[in-house]
């Protein structure tokens, strides 16, 4: 690699290299600061991710291959990266305040919460199935230690340990696929491979080790029949990091999906038929699941499989079209998922948990507008317009029936119907209940932001979307 | 430029919606949202007066771009079938107001936000050009209603506002799948009026009728997707149930005439008969499940059911005097249903009993009272004189015209009209004083007589000279038929 190569190379992962660097810097800030100064760790970690933002914005100009292939920074990386830049930033306000309550505010939080980062944004660039596996590993092991974070909670070392084990074995699983791949293709670059196997019916062992990629990616979405993690997770991990979990690794994983199943390769394989019996049964086991649970965590683990399935459902579609819609149905997602976890983390203090939906009775009475909030978040959860979950939704299901699948986009919206009613029943919770007792809520300043911004997200994507839907039809790869 | 007054129409209730949320005194939210109202009615009148009878085209049109990458467009626009629509939600609109002044007393302020809020979204249902827009105003409405219902209805409205929200929900989806298709169909375009000029084939119009069909069946409703709205109409409070019944049936039937009709008119054709029988099986099976009923409020929503049935049959009779009269009929249903359901409220909030048993010789307690129940009972059951009348006979000729059965099954259902509203009206008005409501009844007061008053002036109005409410219509009907039958077919 000459000097020059080098330097491009060096350039195009430049939002990479500051956010390790700052993780880094952070990490041996954050043993000389002394206890009950944890408000500098959170803006310093915000502070990384701004550069990074600032770098990464101003290097979206052009498409920068580098690494020899192994790496790209082009508008689709970028836009992945300014969603997994909100959702961390907005994941340090809400983490202020509830990590003092949890008392678990220690430096090595942030620091690993801008490790997971990091290894988002390698995801997103990632064309090489070398360089996928290492962001999916720096990804996931930062969110293993994450969930355990509450050392005290015998739920969230239950968590993380079954994450780390699951988590192992999918790994393992991927990477047998990659090494078949490679056995057969001699390559490992998405493109290498594509060009590799035109043309000749395809050969049964490189269908093999498509299942297995599949196998392995589709465990991060949490997607049936790989999900028997999230409802434990979710629920094990500090709400902050469950919050985190479903919208920024979730997103990663996504991206890396994109990719690899636009692929020709993986298009040419059928594979699309795997994942559109995987999009209808996730949807179909969130939906139903959630119909019955008592723990809004649990709740919003399972509807967070239902969206999983939902924005599979646009995967499946393809094109341009199918590939804009899962990156405009992600980033809606982002804001009202994040909304709606805000507003568990603010139920959280004292002995009050705010996990369990009953507690949440009559909220309405003694806090309008924050009920006003959640029942924003909820129907636009729900996909009821004029809220932006609606819009994610119908761009999914236009996608999905320009390329001809009709069934399964009434499959999609007669499930989301199903969805619908454990939605507007928290709804009815929170307006149609007597109080049982007085809220006594952890509102900070900073999660008083976080709630604003994705409230204006949610309802203002929802009413202008058309600024939104440009973005992402431009970001889309290949054209 | 044109001034957008339509779009002054649609929003003026939000924006009331947004300044209701900022005040801290109930009175102060009462009259701001009544001030809201009655202006938002105000310019509807100023629209009507300006309103061209002699045309079929969308007036006060205007279009903005709203996201250009998918043809999307915010387009608004009325011709002879909305404009009688808006009117008509305009009117209840500030009628609900009153008839909430007393009823309800705690979260005033909530829940005049969700009424004004469901008074734009309706008004812009009715003012849509753009299908997207429509289905936006559409859904979005089950938001506050079924705030409406399961916030300030009676004991079982929990459930009630399920049933509602999800029978609905259900019904729009399939909808909205059918709408994306129509799109990509239609060269992708959500403008309503380009894809009434397609000419889709036949088997892409059936499977679009159909779908159709589910989400405005629900709202209309028809036999038998309408048990949502027995439990949703008695536990709704009194201006959830006179918009449910004045307003929002009447959505289902737009639907048909906007988008059945005009843009599947082969379907129509075919599957007129299907519909035909579907709307007699409503009006007899609504009738006889009247007659049957001890609730005063069940008593009136299953009335709703077999005059809406009346509505569809008009529609789908497919020819002129059918349609005027389906269209006039749904207009009346919403001045004479949710008069009485408004009646019902006010007995209601002075015995706190709706059970017809309780009632008796109301008469003598409340003379005012009974008098305008009668005139609205009578209305009702459709007494020659009375709006409902007029529309009754052009349907039932329209309907004898394309099918003799049905007519005849109709004409059983007016019958059944007469029997349970007549009985309801003996049980509660004439004969002896109940001897537990006897002292307790105070006659309508002067706020009471002003929701009133317009709604007897709307139903003699109809009633005794109806033709400029047909002159409205008659234009787009003409055009609508031209469409359904193919050029030159209109009768």
């Amino acid at each position: 690699m000459t000097a020059a190569a080098l330097f491009q190379s060096i350039l195009a992962s430049l939002p990479e290299i500051v956010v390790v660097a700052g993780a880094c810097i952070l990490l041996i800030l954050g043993q000389l600061v002394r206890k009950g100064q944890g408000h500098f760790l959170v803006w310093a970690s915000v502070a990384v991710v701004l550069i990074a933002g600032l770098a990464t914005l101003m290097l979206a100009g052009e498409v920068r291959p580098a690494y020899t292939g192994m790496f790209i920074a082009d508008p689709f990386a970028v836009f992945f990266k300014v969603l997994f830049y909100l959702a961390t930033v907005l994941t340090f306000l809400l983490s202020r305040k509830y990590t003092e309550i949890e008392k678990i505010g220690s430096s090595e939080y942030y620091v690993l919460l801008l490790f997971a980062l990091s290894g988002m944004m390698i995801l997103a660039s990632a064309t090489d199935l070398l360089s996928i596996y290492v962001g999916l590993e720096l990804m996931a092991l930062s969110t293993y230690v994450l969930t355990g974070f509450l050392r005290q909670q015998r739920r969230s070392n239950e968590a993380s340990l079954k994450y780390v084990i699951l988590g192992g074995v999918s790994t393992g699983i991927f990477l047998y696929g990659v090494s078949l791949v490679y056995g057969l293709t001699g390559t490992t670059q998405l493109d290498g491979m594509a060009a590799a196997v035109t043309g000749d019916p395809l050969d049964p062992g490189l269908l093999l080790a498509v299942v297995f990629i599949v196998a392995g990616l589709v465990f991060k979405v949490g997607a049936v029949p790989f999900h028997m993690w999230v409802p434990d997770v979710y629920e094990g991990a500090p709400t902050t990091i469950t919050a985190f979990m479903s919208v920024g690794p979730k997103a990663a994983a996504f991206a890396v999906i994109l990719r690899v199943f636009l692929n020709p390769l993986v298009a040419a394989s059928d594979a699309w038929i795997i994942v559109a019996v995987i999009a209808v049964v996730t949807m179909a086991l969130g939906s139903f699941v959630a119909l019955v649970q008592d723990n809004f965590k649990r709740l919003l683990a399972y509807s967070s499989i239902a969206h999983a399935g939902f924005a599979m459902f646009g995967v499946v579609a393809g094109g341009a079209d199918g590939i804009a819609s899962v990156m405009l149905y992600l980033l809606i997602y982002a804001f009202m998922n994040l909304g709606i976890f805000g507003t568990v983390i603010m139920m959280r203090n004292g002995d009050f948990s705010g996990e369990v939906i009953e507690e949440y009775a009559g909220f309405a009475k003694s806090h309008p507008g924050l009920a006003l909030l959640m029942l924003l978040y909820l129907f636009s959860l729900a996909g009821i317009p004029p809220t932006a979950g609606f819009f994610a939704k119908f761009y999914v299901l236009v996608a999905l029936i320009e390329r001809g699948f009709v069934i399964l986009a009434v499959i999609a919206v007669l499930l989301s119907a199903v969805a619908a009613y454990f939605y507007i029943r928290i709804v009815m919770v929170i307006y149609m209940r007597e109080p049982e007792r007085a809220f006594d809520l952890a509102l900070s300043p900073s999660v008083r932001a976080t709630l604003a911004l994705t409230a204006a997200g949610t309802i203002g994507i929802g009413l202008f979307p058309a600024w939104f839907l440009r973005l992402a039809q431009s970001s889309v790869f290949g054209g | 430029m044109v001034f957008p007054l339509l779009s002054l129409i649609v929003f003026m209730p939000a924006a009331g919606a947004a300044v209701v949320m900022f005040l801290r005194n109930d009175d102060a939210v009462r009259w701001t949202a009544l001030g809201v109202t009655v202006l938002d009615f105000a310019l509807c009148i100023v629209m009507l007066a300006g309103f061209d009878t002699t045309t079929h085209e969308m007036q006060f049109t205007e279009t903005r771009p709203w996201v250009p990458a998918l043809g999307i467009t915010y387009a608004l626009g009325i011709d002879g079938i909305s404009a009688l629509f808006v009117f008509l939600t305009a009117l209840l609109g500030w009628i609900c107001v009153l008839a909430s002044w007393v009823a309800i007393d705690r979260k005033v302020k909530e829940f005049m936000v969700s009424l004004l809020a469901m008074q734009a979204l309706m008004l812009g249902v009715f003012c849509a050009l753009d299908l997207f827009l429509f289905y936006v105003f559409w859904e979005a409405m089950l938001i506050p209603m079924y705030v409406i219902i399961g916030v300030w209805g009676g004991d079982g409205r929990v459930y009630a506002a399920f049933k509602f929200f999800l029978y609905t929900l259900a019904g729009s989806l399939l909808f909205l799948i059918g709408v994306i298709v129509l799109y990509l169909h239609g060269g992708e375009t959500f403008d309503i009026l380009a894809l009434t000029a397609q000419d889709l084939p036949f088997r892409v119009q059936s499977w679009l009728f159909f779908a159709f069909l589910i989400a405005f069946a629900v709202k209309v409703p028809m036999v038998p997707v309408h048990t949502w709205l027995p439990d949703a109409h008695v536990q709704a409070p009194t201006a959830g149930s006179i918009i449910l019944a004045g307003v929002l049936l009447k959505m289902g039937a737009y639907g048909f005439l906007r988008f059945s009709l005009p843009m599947l008119p082969e379907a129509s054709v075919h599957y007129s008969t299907l519909m035909l029988a579907l709307s007699a099986l409503a009006i007899v099976y609504g009738g006889l499940l009247a007659l049957a009923q001890d609730d005063l409020k069940k008593l009136v929503a299953y009335s709703s059911i077999s005059h809406m049935g009346f509505v569809t049959l008009g529609i789908f009779t497919l020819n002129l005097r059918g349609l005027e009269g389906g269209i006039l009929q749904m207009f009346n249903h919403g001045v004479t249903t949710g008069a009485l359901f408004l009646f019902v409220g006010l007995i209601y909030e002075r015995t706190h009993t709706r059970s017809i048993a309780d009632y008796g010789g109301l008469m003598k307690a409340a003379p005012v009272y009974t008098g305008f129940l009668a005139l609205f009972t009578l209305s009702s059951m459709a007494l020659p004189g009375t709006n409902s009348f007029v529309g009754e006979l052009l349907v039932l000729s329209g309907a004898f015209a394309a099918n003799l059965a049905v007519g005849a099954a109709a004409v059983l259902g007016a019958l059944l009209g007469a029997a349970y509203l007549l009985g309801m009206y003996r049980k509660v008005a004439l004969g002896p004083a109940s001897v537990d409501l006897r002292f307790k009844i105070r006659d309508v007061n002067a706020r009471e007589l002003v929701a009133i008053v317009p709604l007897a002036v709307f139903v003699l109005w109809v009633g005794l000279y109806p033709k400029p409410f047909l002159d409205i219509i008659d234009a787009s009907m003409r055009h609508l038929l031209a469409q359904v039958h193919g050029d030159g077919g209109a009768q």
